[in-house]
């Protein structure tokens, strides 16, 4: 549904230096400075798929969302978003796809959602049965059909997100871009945001793209994850394949028999010189090693301490990507 | 873009516009009040300072009532600035909405911009029902059922003419960081030339051609001419054929400003 063929942005950002002199040079010249947003990107989205798209912030996600949402043109490269060229901005293609912003309400602040409903019915020319029938479905999904006739300016923020996501999907789009969607929400919002999610693509299977910043987003929702870095995909797989490709550490969970245990400062002395230390306490003793030194590290732990149990995990996923965006290089194949 | 939708677009502004009732009241009376205080007392200056009966082929009271007129006719054709909205969404990413709906951006913004003029045009009324009352016959003098048929075409084809001659400068929006103050030019601008601050007729002689091929008179001086009876039937079509060419020509120039402007667009803020 999504075919991106090495898809770039460059913007060219005027820069003024700072304070009145700076200002006052700004009048007759600027500095313009070319800034690559998206470097040659190439992947690929099917339907059904939630691929996530995860990065710091000016990593170039957004600007991603934005040119296969039509919204601005690319400096290079292709994309085909079910057969159209997305800046092309044709009709049928942008009744087949859908935007939500997070940070980017689309609904009429003065007014309340239903009214906003009914001028999305027009602009998309959903006819009235289909319509009633979509609204049902997705106000009760959210559980927001009390809150119909309330000015949006009065709704929570997260009242606010789940009549977004209604007036995003009215239309039944087969291409869902979410920029943040969770944004701000409390956690028992971003948990009915996220369920939302899930059980609208398991009844419409459109193929979804999400950037979010936070990892249980990815987790729960996300088959498959995109890593972008300084604008360049540095990675494209599964989340499960991620710890295996750049997992290249291990935490090693040693509980120990309390009555046995030495004082807390031994145990840190002992578990420093194995790795970084997660934890060192009386009855714990937890470090990160890298792979190839996990036998060693275990062998040492188990003679060195009274172990009552060791556990050797992987280390975590949301630990793994941050270490591999903060990096400069080791991008994972 | 079909009628139905163009009429929702246009009905959900004005009840934006009307939500606010307080505000569409205090506005409506201080302005009318400030607009009235300021043609009566600078007028009967002008009368009293030159000793003349006639000013620029006016009386005094045809100059107040030409005024009160032309600022209303003016509220209707502005509305609430609705075009200065379209440069702060190029600004602030929030033209990134209309970037994926199906319908013509151009079209959507001009029917909001229809809705927001209905508090104007409810004022128009009221003001212009209030001033008959208070003139009297006088007020009505040269108005006709005729004139105010042409009053409506007139009026509508300046609605047009205002918001294509606005959207190109909306478009400056692409490279500059405020068009506020180009906005404000042209307000200037197009109030002296299009006769909203002083009567056409008060300009020498030799300006009269320029200001006609102009496109400033048609936003307010062409519509009252119309409505007070001094426009024959061959001006009046003149007059709207000049507007409508005014607004071809603007309309192609603010397509091309906005397909450039396209391209740097880049949806900051969003």
């Amino acid at each position: 549904m999504i075919q991106v063929r090495g898809l770039a942005k460059t913007f060219r950002v005027q820069v003024k230096e700072p304070g009145l002199k700076g200002s006052l040079k700004g009048l007759f010249r600027r500095r313009v400075v070319v800034k690559e947003a998206v470097k040659p990107v190439t992947f690929e989205v099917g339907e059904g798929e939630i691929v996530g798209l995860v990065g710091p912030n000016g990593a170039g996600k957004t600007t991603l969302v934005k040119m296969l949402a039509g919204i601005v043109f690319p400096t290079a490269g292709d994309a085909s978003v079910l057969g159209f060229r997305p800046w092309e901005r044709h009709n049928d293609f942008r009744r087949q796809i859908a935007l939500i912003m997070g940070q980017k309400a689309q609904l009429w602040w003065d007014l309340p959602a239903a009214d906003g409903f009914l001028l999305l019915r027009d602009i998309y020319g959903v006819p009235e049965a289909l319509f009633a029938e979509r609204l049902d479905e997705l106000t009760g999904l959210l559980d927001v059909r009390a809150l119909l006739d309330t000015p949006v300016r009065r709704l929570s923020l997260g009242e606010r997100m789940k009549m977004e996501l209604i007036a995003a999907l009215l239309h039944g789009p087969r291409v869902v871009y979410l920029d943040e969607p969770t944004i701000g929400l409390d956690l028992m919002a971003q948990r009915a945001v996220r369920e939302f999610l899930l059980r609208y693509r398991e009844r419409h299977r459109p193929a979804m793209l999400l950037t979010s910043h936070y990892m249980e987003d990815i987790e729960r929702l996300c088959s498959r994850l995109l890593l972008i870095r300084e604008g360049e995909l540095i990675y494209d797989g599964t989340l499960a394949r991620i710890s295996e490709v750049a997992g290249d550490f291990k935490v090693l969970r040693a509980h120990l028999k309390p009555e046995l245990a030495p004082p807390p400062g031994e145990v840190r002395a002992l578990v420093e010189r194995l790795g970084d230390v997660v934890e060192a306490s009386s009855g714990l003793a937890a470090v990160r090693v890298p792979r190839a030194g996990v036998a060693e590290a275990a062998s040492v732990l188990l003679q060195r301490l009274p172990v009552a149990d060791l556990a050797i995990e992987a280390e975590d996923v949301g630990t793994v990507i941050e270490r591999l965006l903060k990096s400069r290089t080791g991008a994972a194949p | 873009m079909t009628p139905r939708l163009f009429l929702h677009v246009a009905s959900m502004g004005a009840r934006r516009t009307l939500s606010y009732r307080a505000n569409f009241w205090i506005q409506a009376l201080l302005t009318f009040l400030a607009e009235l205080g300021l043609a009566w007392f600078l007028w009967r200056g002008v009368f009293e300072a030159s000793g003349a009966t006639l000013v620029a082929g006016f009386t005094f009271e045809a100059l107040v009532r030409y005024s009160i007129l032309v600022a209303l006719v003016g509220r209707v054709v502005h509305g609430t600035d609705l075009e200065g909205a379209v440069a702060q969404e190029i600004y602030d990413g929030g033209l990134s909405r209309y970037r994926v709906y199906p319908v013509s951006h151009y079209a959507f913004k001009y029917a909001q911009h229809l809705g927001a003029l209905l508090p104007a045009l409810v004022q128009l009324v009221l003001f212009g029902l209030a001033w008959i009352l208070i003139q009297g016959r006088a007020g009505l003098e040269g108005i006709t059922l005729l004139s105010a048929l042409g009053f409506v075409a007139a009026r509508a084809a300046a609605n047009v003419l205002q918001f294509a001659l606005a959207w190109p400068i909306q478009g400056v929006a692409f490279w500059a960081e405020n068009v506020w103050s180009l906005m404000a030019a042209l307000r200037f601008v197009s109030s002296i030339l299009g006769g909203s601050l002083i009567p056409l007729a008060a300009f020498p002689a030799s300006a009269l051609p320029w200001l006609e091929a102009l496109p400033f008179r048609y936003l307010y001086a062409f519509p009252v001419e119309v409505l007070t009876g001094t426009v024959d039937a061959a001006g009046f079509a003149r007059g709207l054929a000049v507007a409508l060419g005014w607004t071809l020509v603007l309309r192609w120039v603010g397509e091309r400003v906005w397909r450039r402007g396209d391209l740097s667009y880049s949806g900051a803020g969003m």
